[in-house]
């Protein structure tokens, strides 16, 4: 009698509930059960009597999550800095807004002077580069991820649509036609394409300039050069052909077909083009201008020593206070020269070891 | 009907609309744009709206296809839906309107379409057909002149009712004879109150002056209502079409909102002025930035001609809207969707909703106000004893012994006392007998003997009162038998076996002013009676003579015990004194105007100078587990009020019974008798001032008995001296809604829930922030006009602390949630602005930005919201002390919502100067190859979606299935999609922006570590914060948590008590019996023997508990079984 009553009183809200609970499997009873007069939809779901696990984030769950975390995170950071310190690189500014730099007389070229004014840097290693060297161009103050500058491209027509290639999007304005013709590629960040040229020799002795050879393919996405970006189709391969009816960037000094003498580098899917037709995401960006490979693996890509960089200086910066750079720099798996990952492992890591212990001594204290 | 004759007074035409039912909202041609017009009403709707039109207008940055998108599908969908509902409107309408009617034209039945009836027209009904309109009772096949009527589908009362024809036209029995009435009737214009009609008619016979005949409700048939048991009737229809009681009751209530909308929409004001300040902010620097030309336009990035040429305010005016188009996100317009589905999807669960939008205001309650009768107790009533003229008089079939002992020494029913004392007596049951509203069921088997039921109780006598059944068959069982009402005469069998008939002359109808009833009958003799039975309060005021001293002190006794007390007396009226009653009657009940002012005056007038005769006792039983409610309810921190009008003492017993009171409470009494010009508000203030002179006492428990008349609300009255005061028991007349609003308007606006059963409730109910009806005996007005109606006041306990608890916690995390996942949604956005020369360049693709909201993480916090109980509902329920916890809006102050927000500008923070970081001026892969700006913001995204989701995973306690299923579904579809999103060229596309660009991103390494870092920084914060906050500063429900994760995590030793206790939870669950008051030995049996029990375990459970958390919760928990046995 007695424990008749005792159990009425609790199997009142939530019938069969705590016959769960006996499971032992963490199983939660959550009756929800109307009067006996009503019974709504007898669904587990709507009753919300599913089996559910229940984890709570106490000290003592977090604590050794803290400590893992930490000892995970450490070791990370440390193997992240080791790599990007074991980085070189190199790089130069040559936009030449400093009187003494040799660029100095280039700084406010135009667009197509002719013949291009040209100036030479030289440069020392001290340390040689042992692995595959890349050569980036970078631009400062540049806004590549300008609203207008963004979208101003015609991504049909880079993508050898016809139809786009002689009537290209309104959102190449003001850069979409051209004394009545279409421009392609159009658009601002097509026109604005970067033009200047560096060549890279090694100095050996006095006068031997030994010229490096600097590998223009395998700069881009594969993906852009191959699917991305393609040249107009018609019945002729000819370019130029295929190019008729519209006209050059007003800023290029060539028409788009006669980008490179190579046909499969040529056209929309020169990768130069391609490469810089990827806007950066800040202001100061890099790209990547070419490849230097290693010729066998007896020798480093570049030795240490003196090397001069030679520009045809096109490309005008001063106008809106930008610098110009190029860098050189050898790449690791986890890409070039970043401090901010290792250290930001590292200080994550150790703030969690630490947060660890603060928490053991709360832990234990109280 | 039709003209009236000639003579009748003034006839004003008036226009009176067809039959015609029209529900349906929308007609075929204005559904497009009234539908739109509704739709943009809702704010989210709208919002949407203006940024869609912005989009359109100005060049902005997202296209307007991210707001028109999903707008159009919104939009879509609820039109298609209402359309939907609509037309099946139009079709139940269609049916309603063209079902065939029997019409009397020319003396003859016409059946035509119910849409053609017109005022006046005579209607014939059968038997189970509904009433095509509201009708004035003609005649029935009967032959007394009632029908019996169930109103189910207008009130879903399934009781069938009597209503009676016109006294001068019940004789009119077919076609013919109804044609050739002649009458007019005058009443009132339409209104919605079901039980309310004022009306009269003339009826002219041959040219004679017209008899005039009161029309009450109990005339009109309504629409809607089926006539039962009656072969048919005739009616004459008077208001028809929308005009209908049933018509005008489809009229909808008025919103209640709750607090947590009220916060809602304060923090989206907030947020406006964020997003607001945010453009102006991002404008003006623009324009500082812009200031040099070089940096507006670069050689790189002209301007076209037309921009350059537009005017510089302009500019700057279409920028602003273009930084709003831009930060529009921020306000979580998805939340008033999500919101609405998931009070969409909760439906259903628990108890009958009448308003879902109040589901998080149960969690709020800090005044409950209760209902006595009924709510607090069942209602069922238990005739216990009488006492005439001082002699107790006791039914032998209660004397079970229980009670026995305690009324020794009285005269037991055989004792008789002789003399005048025997007539008395006799005259008492014969008043009880007659003096009521009951009707006997009629069984046609039965032929009307009720002897052959001699022990047979309920389902015989039918009354709208308990009290009056419980009487009647008390008074059954001490002899005499009330048989039937017939023809006007109310018979009954006395002691003898001798049937006596009454003609039933006059019925004084009860009302809750007065508080009593009397009827006037003649008896077989020819004298005329009057008999009265009422509250104490209101008889003993107009007695002239009888044994008043020794009745009162039994009523007084009896009101302490807590039984329902009436008082019954009796008046002889002379031939002529009753002829001139009749005629000041009937004069009151032909009024058109101030009929019921005009009425009671004549009944005040009438019951005077009565002779006691006795009283009576009922025991209204206190509900199952009433007193456990009110308990958990007192510890959950609410202030229970008990609103009733009984005597006081009969309230205290009451009180005291369901643990209101304690034996330690120490009862202040206000008593303040009707002073009408004093109001409430100045009654009050005298309590408080008493509460706060007795607040250095004991106890905080502080009674209060108020006898209110009627009174206005005070308006600015302060409720801190009430934090003293725990409750209030209010004798109240008519004063419920008043007290409620009092409450309402106090100074800290606490949220006030208030529950009943009558329809004397509903003012309460309507008033109250949550009203809560229970469908109980009293009929289904209160649960009609509820917003939530439960079977039993028990059921409010689990309702408040257990549904309201969690829906409050749910909806509050839902609010805080959508705030701060699109924080770090937005602001992210507007830090990229500041290095992209304020040029309004987005950092997410189109697609993200459409589908964040929608899709990326719509889904697990709806569902968090529909399932998340951070305590099981068991520990709710056993712990109320809990509820204090979300008490007063906790979980949605100022500073939980600032610590959201700046939760959400951290992450964003992180978000986006980590990928700052890492991108800066460098490469991240392997190949030497450049990201752009998208492979920036899709990581920044990527970074975004997962915190957020794990940030949610994080807060959720209940993990099932389906949530492992949506949380760990939306990240792998964010991840899907991305990959779909970037994996092929689009055809319809003009731009190809996000080709590859996830992919390659996930084929960098220092993307995956910073991604993974990112993440994790996001969240420890949010991690540790909890865990600190729980271990030095543990809220009562993380308490409950931890000790609960314990005892869960060891009961599985203690099997054989868990299997002990739940094969019987079934077999037991159903047997609702449990007479509190007759055995009270058992219960004590129980106590001891579950301790035994107990304390077997409570060793092994301290082992456990004792390292983490201080044994008392422990105990409670283990304990908390027994709560109710004390």
């Amino acid at each position: 009698m007695a424990m008749n009553y005792n159990a009425k009183e609790e199997a009142d809200g939530h019938p069969g509930g705590v016959g769960a609970v006996a499971g032992g499997s963490g199983v939660a009873p959550g009756g929800v059960g109307a009067g006996k007069s009503r019974k709504p939809d007898n669904t587990a779901f709507k009753q919300q009597r599913l089996p559910a696990w229940q984890p709570i984030l106490t000290a003592g769950t977090v604590l050794p999550a803290f400590f893992i975390i930490g000892l995970i995170f450490i070791p990370i950071g440390i193997g992240i800095f080791v790599t990007s310190n074991n980085i070189r690189e190199y790089e130069i500014d040559y936009t030449g807004t400093d009187s003494a730099s040799p660029c100095n007389k280039c700084l406010n070229v135009s667009w197509n002077s002719t013949p291009p004014c040209t100036c030479t840097i030289n440069f020392t290693l001290d340390h040689p580069f042992e692995s595959n060297v890349f050569m980036y161009y970078g631009l400062s103050n540049f806004y590549q991820n300008h609203r207008r500058y963004v979208k101003s491209r015609d991504d049909s027509q880079l993508n050898g649509d016809n139809s786009s290639l002689h009537y290209p999007s309104k959102e190449c304005e003001p850069y979409r036609t051209s004394e009545d013709k279409p421009i392609a590629p159009c658009g601002a960040i097509a026109n604005s394409m970067f033009n200047d040229t560096l060549e890279l020799y090694r100095i050996d002795g006095e006068e031997t300039r030994t010229p490096i050879h600097l590998n223009k393919k395998g700069i881009a996405w594969w993906t852009d050069k191959n699917v991305k970006f393609r040249n107009p189709t018609g019945d002729t391969n000819n370019l130029t052909a295929l190019f008729h009816g519209t006209t050059k960037p007003i800023n290029w000094p060539k028409p788009v077909y006669m980008l490179d003498s190579e046909p499969d580098n040529n056209g929309f899917i020169n990768e130069d083009f391609i490469v810089w037709m990827r806007t950066a995401a800040l202001p100061t960006f890099r790209k990547l201008y070419r490849l230097i490979e290693k010729k066998d693996n007896l020798q480093p890509a570049l030795a240490a020593g003196n090397y001069s960089l030679e520009i045809a200086y096109n490309y005008p910066v001063h106008s809106f206070d930008g610098r110009k750079r190029m860098i050189l720099s050898t790449i690791s798996w986890m890409g070039g020269k970043n401090p901010f990952l290792g250290i930001a492992y590292i200080t994550v890591g150790s703030i969690c070891f630490f947060l660890g212990v603060v928490l053991l001594i709360i832990h234990h204290k109280y | 009907h039709r003209e009236p004759p000639p003579g009748a007074e003034a006839y004003i035409p008036q226009r009176y609309p067809d039959n015609r039912i029209v529900s349906s909202k929308y007609t075929f041609w204005n559904f497009v744009p009234k539908n739109l017009f509704e739709q943009f009403r809702r704010i989210a709707n709208f919002y949407f709206l203006i940024i869609f039109l912005v989009q359109l207008i100005i060049d902005t940055p997202t296209s307007p296809i991210t707001s028109g998108l999903p707008l159009f599908f919104v939009i879509t969908v609820t039109a298609i839906k209402q359309g939907y509902e609509d037309w099946l409107r139009h079709k139940a309408d269609n049916a309603m309107n063209r079902c065939p009617v029997h019409f009397i034209q020319h003396g003859k039945l016409v059946r035509k379409q119910s849409r053609k009836l017109r005022v006046g027209d005579i209607v014939m009904v059968k038997e189970d057909e509904t009433f095509p309109c509201d009708l004035i009772f003609l005649s029935s096949s009967r032959t007394d002149g009632t029908c019996f009527v169930t109103t189910a589908s207008l009130d879903g009362e399934s009781s069938q009712k009597t209503h009676h024809a016109v006294q001068d036209t019940k004789a009119f029995h077919n076609e013919q004879d109804i044609d050739t009435l002649h009458a007019t009737i005058e009443c009132e214009q339409p209104q919605p109150d079901l039980y309310k009609f004022v009306g009269r008619i003339n009826v002219y016979h041959d040219r004679n002056e017209p008899v005039v005949r009161p029309l009450g409700s109990e005339n009109l048939l309504l629409r809607g209502a089926t006539l039962k048991n009656t072969e048919k009737i005739f009616g004459v229809a008077i208001y028809t079409g929308m005009e209908t009681k049933m018509a005008l009751n489809y009229q909808a209530k008025s919103q209640k909102r709750s607090a947590v909308e009220k916060s809602m929409n304060v923090y989206l004001i907030v947020y406006l002025c964020i997003l607001i300040s945010k453009a102006l902010i991002n404008t003006a620097l623009k324009y500082v930035w812009q200031s040099e030309l070089f940096s507006d336009q670069p050689w790189y990035n002209q301007k076209t001609e037309s921009e350059r040429k537009r005017n510089v305010f302009i500019t700057a005016f279409t920028d602003f809207l273009a930084f709003m188009v831009l930060f529009n996100y921020i306000i979580p317009v998805s939340m008033y969707v999500t919101v609405e589905m998931q009070k969409f999807l909760e439906i259903g669960e628990g108890p009958l909703v009448n308003t879902s939008y109040l589901n998080e205001e149960l969690g709020q309650v800090e005044y409950v106000f209760t209902d006595k009768t009924g709510t607090l107790t069942e209602n069922n009533m238990e005739f216990i004893e009488c006492c005439i003229e001082g002699h107790v008089y006791i039914p032998h079939v209660i004397c079970n012994g229980q009670i026995l002992h305690d009324c020794a020494g009285i005269d037991m029913i055989d004792s008789s006392p002789g003399g005048s004392g025997k007539e008395r007596e006799e005259l008492f049951f014969r008043a009880l007998c007659l003096c009521h509203t009951v009707q006997v069921k009629e069984d046609d088997n039965l032929d009307g003997l009720k002897k052959a039921h001699p022990s047979g109780r309920s389902c015989l006598y039918i009354s709208s009162s308990p009290d009056e059944v419980a009487l009647v068959e008390g008074i059954q069982r001490l002899g005499y038998t009330y048989l039937r009402l017939k023809d006007n005469f109310m018979e009954i069998l006395n002691r003898e076996n001798v049937i006596e008939r009454f003609e039933l002359l006059e019925t004084l109808h009860f009302d809750s002013v007065r508080r009593r009833m009397s009827v006037i009958v003649r008896s077989a003799k020819g004298e005329i009676f009057l008999f009265c039975k009422g509250a104490d309060s209101s008889i003993f005021p107009r007695v002239a003579e009888g044994k008043i001293d020794q009745i009162r002190a039994r009523v007084e006794r009896n009101a302490v015990e807590g039984l329902r007390t009436l008082c019954v007396a009796y008046k002889k009226f002379t031939s002529k004194e009753y002829s001139s009653v009749q005629k000041h009657l009937q004069d009151a009940r032909l009024a058109l105007q101030d009929r019921e002012k005009k009425l009671a005056e004549v009944y005040e007038q009438v019951e005077r100078e009565l002779i006691l005769l006795g009283a009576t006792a009922v025991e209204d039983r206190l509900q199952e587990k009433a007193a456990d409610t009110i308990e958990s309810l007192q510890k959950a921190g609410i202030k229970v009020w008990v609103l009733t009008g009984d005597k006081m003492e009969t309230a205290a017993a009451t009180c005291y019974a369901c643990k209101l009171f304690r034996r330690n409470t120490q009862i202040l009494e206000l008593t303040t008798k009707k002073i009408e010009e004093q109001s409430l508000h100045d009654v009050l203030f005298d309590l408080s001032k008493t509460v706060l002179r007795h607040s250095g006492s004991l106890t905080r428990d502080t009674f209060s008995g108020l006898e209110i008349q009627d009174s206005d609300p005070g308006s600015n009255w302060t409720s801190e001296q009430w934090n003293v005061v725990y409750l209030g028991v209010c004798r109240v007349a008519l004063a419920d809604r008043p007290i409620v609003k009092l409450i309402k308007l106090s100074k800290e606006h606490p949220i006030t829930l208030a529950i009943g059963d009558g329809a004397n409730d509903v003012s309460m109910i309507l008033e109250a922030h949550v009203g809560i009806g229970i469908i109980g005996k009293e009929g289904r007005q209160a649960a009609r006009n509820s917003d939530y109606a439960i079977p039993k006041f028990k059921h409010l306990k689990k309702m408040l602390l257990v549904h309201g608890h969690f829906y409050y916690v749910r909806i509050s995390e839902l609010v805080q949630y959508f705030f701060y996942k699109n924080v770090c949604f937005i602001f992210p956005q507007f830090l990229y602005q500041f290095f992209c020369g304020f040029s309004q360049q987005t950092l997410y693709d189109t697609a993200y930005l459409t589908l964040y909201n929608i899709s990326f993480t719509s889904l697990p916090i709806l569902l968090y919201s529909l399932m998340e109980q951070h305590v099981s509902a068991d520990i709710l329920k056993r712990d109320p002390s809990l509820y204090r916890d979300v008490a007063k809006n906790a979980l949605l102050r100022w500073h939980v919502f600032i610590y959201w927000t700046f939760l959400g500008v951290f992450d964003a923070v992180v978000f986006f100067f980590g990928a700052y970081f890492l991108f800066d001026n460098t490469t991240v892969t392997s190949n030497g190859q450049m990201f752009g700006n998208w492979t920036f913001g899709t990581l920044v995204f990527t970074v975004l979606v997962f915190t957020v989701t794990l940030k949610l995973a994080l807060d959720t306690r209940y993990w099932t299935w389906i949530n492992h299923f949506v949380i760990w579904g939306s990240l792998l579809f964010y991840i899907l999609f991305s990959l779909l999103w970037g994996g092929i060229i689009w055809p319809f596309l003009n731009y190809q922006k996000m080709y590859y660009v996830f992919m390659q991103m996930l084929s960098s390494g220092p993307a995956w570590l910073g991604i993974i870092l990112l993440i994790t920084v996001s969240l420890l914060p949010d991690v540790l914060k909890k865990v600190l906050c729980r271990q030095l500063w543990p809220t009562e429900t993380e308490r409950t948590q931890n000790t609960s994760r314990h005892f869960r995590d060891h009961i599985s030793e203690f099997t054989p008590l868990a299997s002990l206790k739940s094969p019987r939870y079934r077999s037991n669950g159903c047997n609702s019996s449990t007479a509190r008051r007759s055995n009270p030995h058992s219960k004590k049996m129980l106590f001891t023997h579950c301790r035994g029990n107990d304390y077997s375990i409570l060793p092994s459970l301290f082992g456990y508990s004792n390292k983490h958390c201080n044994s008392s919760a422990g105990y409670r928990y283990s304990g908390s079984g027994l709560e109710t046995s004390v």
